[in-house]
């Protein structure tokens, strides 16, 4: 009885392993083959370089050098103390620095360890040949991000640092990875997925101790594409020179396409300083006040001032609350409820175009007044305030128009007509980037289209302006962009016109400068415009952070404008 | 086929595959352990040959004198054993390194079959029905500890536990009252947490990784999951003979002795592994059977016995490479490298044949 219960009992057992083998081999084989495959094959990988940035007229603005790199592949530690001190020769450093790097580096006999990096040529060759002696030298080239002209259009490229956390978690999807090297800010960000190499490199099978066994095979890297800007290379080195040592901006843009052709922001950076970890210079860039990094034009909101009473002007015709014909008496001053509003002179009966000449604040009070302040709001909102531009770079602000509904809900409190009075002159609450307002002028430059700004031109070489938002018609008059057209010419024309500076200049140009209150301290100064009056080429705004007046932002365009006639631009 | 020829194919069938995975695991090291191996066989083929001619009657006779040799090999490892592997558990014997524990397996079988076969004047029947708790249980065992505290101080504690579930196996088919060893079972239980205590440090770190392997992946638990790997990645076809990519690239320690089933079942997969299982399942039924058909009741124990000793030490290594049980230093017979273990498995499938043969006799 009990040798068959045993018997049995056996049965039981065997049994029990052959399912058990047949769990781990059968069912789980696939997970313990991939865990296997990890065990022993390892990648050394080889980066391809990143791509390139072009202007529209393909100069290189970013590109990628060849850099040396010194490793040292130690299938042995066997004469390796005599390698070092032969390298650290050549290189001029102390052999014991190559040898604690090559420690802390060390992760085993298949990977080589970069002991020394960023050689010269002359270094390089000569280490290529202490190779015959010592085998365990390798000498690697790879690919190191070069800005050509420094800090030019450092806002618009970005930089290039070790990806964080945010972006990790957003990005894993695409196939990145801890420790990428990926792009912030600027063009570098937001088509990283098209200038990003693939990494590519030898797939080796290694033993218990990681010594490589033998190669499986070899994946070439892949380099990035290539992205060209619509910018400009000139135009943008004659805005940052007329910018230069001055807070604030300038955005200069095709008004028919919406084609950026040179955006500057200061105070800018120097992009290089992240590819080369100049660690107390990142560490200044981030903490400086003037927030260097930030791009002034796309991503910081001013209040508008004076350059808004455009909208005003163009609401007011719109509904025929305002006609050409139409005065108002400005006598310095008027009263709205309880309280005193003036205006900056004394201008006496004005009708539109001299009052946007003059810069009447009289006129646009009567005018908002008239209008109504949502009516303001709805027009600022066609003109394209208070919603991002789209433009393809990141971190674009919306800016903001307030309205009486708004503040009836979010603030609790009701609207006066003191308020709609400094709406007309785009006071109070109003903010705008200056790209906003660049791209406002450019309605009336363009006969009346809203345009979508972009900055890329091609991908690799394939245009995708055709995939860019059409420009859309604003629902305005054609006598309401007229009357607007002239008075923006009067503003240079006239001679007591805000900025009759320009009236100098070759080509006839047509603006609106505007000086914003910010208290407390001075106040920003505004100019935006379109030249040359005929035909549009060119919109341009400036935009200078407590720069003062408009007048001095009016001169900083003077300067632009004459020196691109110089340069054959217009 | 009579059952000689059948039990000595299937022997040679696995010693044949054993010897192919040794070839295989170290032929990276190039070293020529196969070789060794085969000459073992060769010596395993001999005794096979004396001990299936050998009337295992006289073992009846000469059982005392065994269970005295057992000890004194064993205490002899303690005075002249070389170490290795931090165990002392080998006799430098000229080019020969006998482990007695692998010995004392055999004797002890031997002796536990002697012990309960034994008959009384008046009665024919077997005389361990009516063994009383001393006779049954507790002088046996005092005669099992010497050895087994012997071969756990050498330390080899797979060894030293599988002498003590043989013990209870051989308990079971003696039709020894089953209150007595259930009571024995009782007392093994409560007496392990005080046992803890005697293990060496390495022993717990392994009972504890075999709770979780995790704790340690590249210390106590490295062999466990390189082993699970190994075995894992074979798939149903296996990488292929050569091809195994965790022993070929050493990930697998002991990957020619104890572990010699992962190597196997990950260059042959579930194909080749359920072969190998099955093999050693019917060699272990020839056993029962050949326990089953003789009328003498010392043979029917000792057929028992060895079978039950064969099949318990299959059944233990390889859930051990499975991870199912705690790591243990126990060969896999017939498998793994190793003379002691190969020879001793040969003269007790020699003894066993001889059962078959003698059966006519009385």
């Amino acid at each position: 009885m009990r040798p068959k219960v045993i018997g049995f009992v056996v049965i039981l057992g065997f049994a029990f392993l052959l399912l058990n083998l047949l769990n781990f081999q059968v069912i789980r084989g696939r997970e313990f083959r991939r865990l296997s495959d990890k065990n022993c094959i390892r990648i050394l990988a080889q980066d391809g370089s990143r791509g390139r940035i072009l202007d529209r007229n393909g100069l290189v603005l970013v590109t990628s050098e060849i850099s040396y790199d010194l490793m040292i592949f130690a299938k042995s530690f066997d004469n390796l103390d005599s390698c070092f001190w032969a390298a650290a020769k050549i290189l001029e450093t102390d052999s014991k620095i190559l040898k604690t790097r090559f420690k802390n580096g060390y992760l085993g006999a298949f990977a080589p360890v970069a002991v020394a990096k960023n050689l010269t040529l002359k270094q390089a060759i000569a280490l290529e040949e202490l190779k015959m002696s010592y085998p365990q030298i390798t000498v690697q080239p790879h690919p190191v991000r070069l800005y050509t002209y420094g800090r030019l259009a450092a806002h618009i490229i970005g930089y290039l640092n070790e990806i964080d956390r945010w972006r990790l978690t957003r990005l894993e999807d695409y196939g990145y990875n801890t420790k990428d090297i990926v792009g912030f800010g600027g063009v570098e960000e937001n088509y990283d997925y098209y200038l990003r190499q693939e990494e590519g490199g030898l797939s080796v099978e290694v033993d218990h101790r990681a010594r490589p066994v033998r190669t499986l095979g070899f994946k070439p890297p892949k380099n990035g594409k290539d992205i060209e800007l619509t910018l400009d290379l000139k135009i943008q080195k004659i805005i940052e020179e007329a910018l230069q040592g001055q807070r604030g901006c300038v955005v200069v843009m095709q008004p028919q396409t919406g084609e950026i052709l040179g955006l500057a922001s200061f105070p800018n950076f120097n992009p290089s300083v992240f590819v080369k970890r100049d660690i107390p210079a990142i560490r200044e860039l981030f903490r400086n006040p003037e927030a260097p990094l930030v791009n002034r034009a796309i991503s910081s909101a001013f209040p508008a001032g004076s350059v808004f009473k455009v909208v005003v002007a163009a609401a007011g015709l719109e509904t025929g609350r305002l006609s050409a014909a139409k005065t108002f008496y400005c006598s310095g001053a008027m009263r709205i409820g309880r309280a005193e509003f003036a205006c900056w002179e004394k201008h006496d009966a004005q009708n539109l175009v001299n009052a946007m000449a003059h810069s009447c604040n009289i006129f646009f009070y009567n005018t908002g007044l008239l209008a109504g302040a949502k009516t303001l709001h709805d027009y600022a909102v066609k003109f394209g305030f208070a919603h991002a531009c789209g433009i393809d770079l990141p971190y674009e602000t919306t800016g903001f128009i307030p309205s009486p509904l708004w503040r009836k809900v979010s603030r609790m409190k009701n609207w006066f007509d003191g308020d709609t009075a400094n709406l007309a002159i785009g006071q109070g609450e109003v903010l705008v980037s200056p790209l906003q307002i660049a791209r406002m002028m450019a309605v009336f430059a363009n006969n009346g289209y809203l345009v979508r700004p972009y900055i890329v031109k091609a991908v690799d070489g394939r245009d995708i302006s055709l995939y860019q938002r059409k420009a859309v018609r604003l629902p305005i008059k054609e006598a309401t962009l007229n009357y607007v057209r002239e008075g923006l010419r009067g503003v240079i024309a006239f001679s007591d016109g805000t900025a009759s500076i320009l009236s100098v200049l070759p080509i006839s140009a047509a603006g609106k400068t505007g000086t914003a209150q910010a208290p407390p301290g001075l106040s920003h100064g505004w100019f935006a415009g379109f030249f040359p009056f005929k035909n549009p080429k060119f919109v341009i705004c400036v935009f200078l952070e407590r720069g003062g007046a408009g007048y001095y932002a009016s001169i900083v365009a003077k300067q632009i404008i004459e020196r691109m006639i110089q340069e054959g631009l217009v | 086929m009579p059952t000689t020829y059948k039990v000595l194919f299937i022997a040679l069938l696995i010693v044949v595959v054993g010897i192919m995975s040794i070839y295989s695991s170290t032929y990276q090291k190039g070293t020529g352990q196969w070789q060794q191996q085969i000459i073992w066989l060769l010596l395993g083929l001999l005794c096979f040959l004396f001990f299936s001619n050998f009337n295992y009657r006289r073992f009846w006779d000469i059982t005392y004198f065994l269970y005295c040799l057992a000890i004194f090999l064993l205490l002899l490892v303690f005075v002249l054993g070389s170490v290795r592997l931090g165990a002392q558990r080998w006799l430098k014997v000229a080019w020969f390194n006998l482990q007695p524990s692998e010995l004392s397996k055999l004797i002890l079988v031997i002796f536990l079959a002697r012990y309960f076969s034994r008959k009384s004047i008046d009665d024919v029947g077997l005389s361990s029905r009516r063994f009383g708790l001393w006779q049954g249980l507790i002088l046996p065992l005092i005669f099992i500890s010497v050895p087994v505290a012997l071969i756990i101080e050498q330390p080899d504690l797979g060894s030293g536990v599988m002498i003590l579930l043989i013990f209870i196996c051989m308990l079971y088919v003696t039709q020894l009252r089953l209150r007595y060893i259930l009571i024995f079972l009782a007392l093994a239980v409560s007496v392990t947490p005080i046992f803890w205590h005697f293990l060496r440090d390495y022993q717990k770190d392994r009972l504890m990784v075999f709770l979780n392997p995790n704790i340690d992946p590249l210390g106590a638990g490295y062999t466990l999951i390189q082993s699970k790997i190994a075995i894992g990645s074979g798939a149903i076809l296996g990488k292929g003979w050569l091809s195994g990519t965790q022993s070929q690239l050493h990930f697998l320690p002991e990957s020619h002795t104890d572990f010699i089933f992962s190597t196997f079942a990950e260059e042959w997969g579930f194909a080749g592994g359920a072969v190998l299982i099955l093999l050693y399942y019917f060699i272990i039924r020839e056993g029962f059977l050949i326990a089953a058909r003789t009328t003498d009741h010392f043979g029917r124990l000792l057929g028992l016995g060895i079978s039950l000793m064969l099949g318990l030490q299959v059944f233990v290594n390889i859930s051990m490479t499975l991870g199912l049980m705690p790591i243990v230093g126990l060969p896999l017979p017939l498998m793994s490298y190793g003379g002691s273990s190969i020879v001793v498995t040969f003269i007790s499938l020699g003894i066993l044949v001889n059962i078959d043969r003698r059966r006519a006799v009385f």
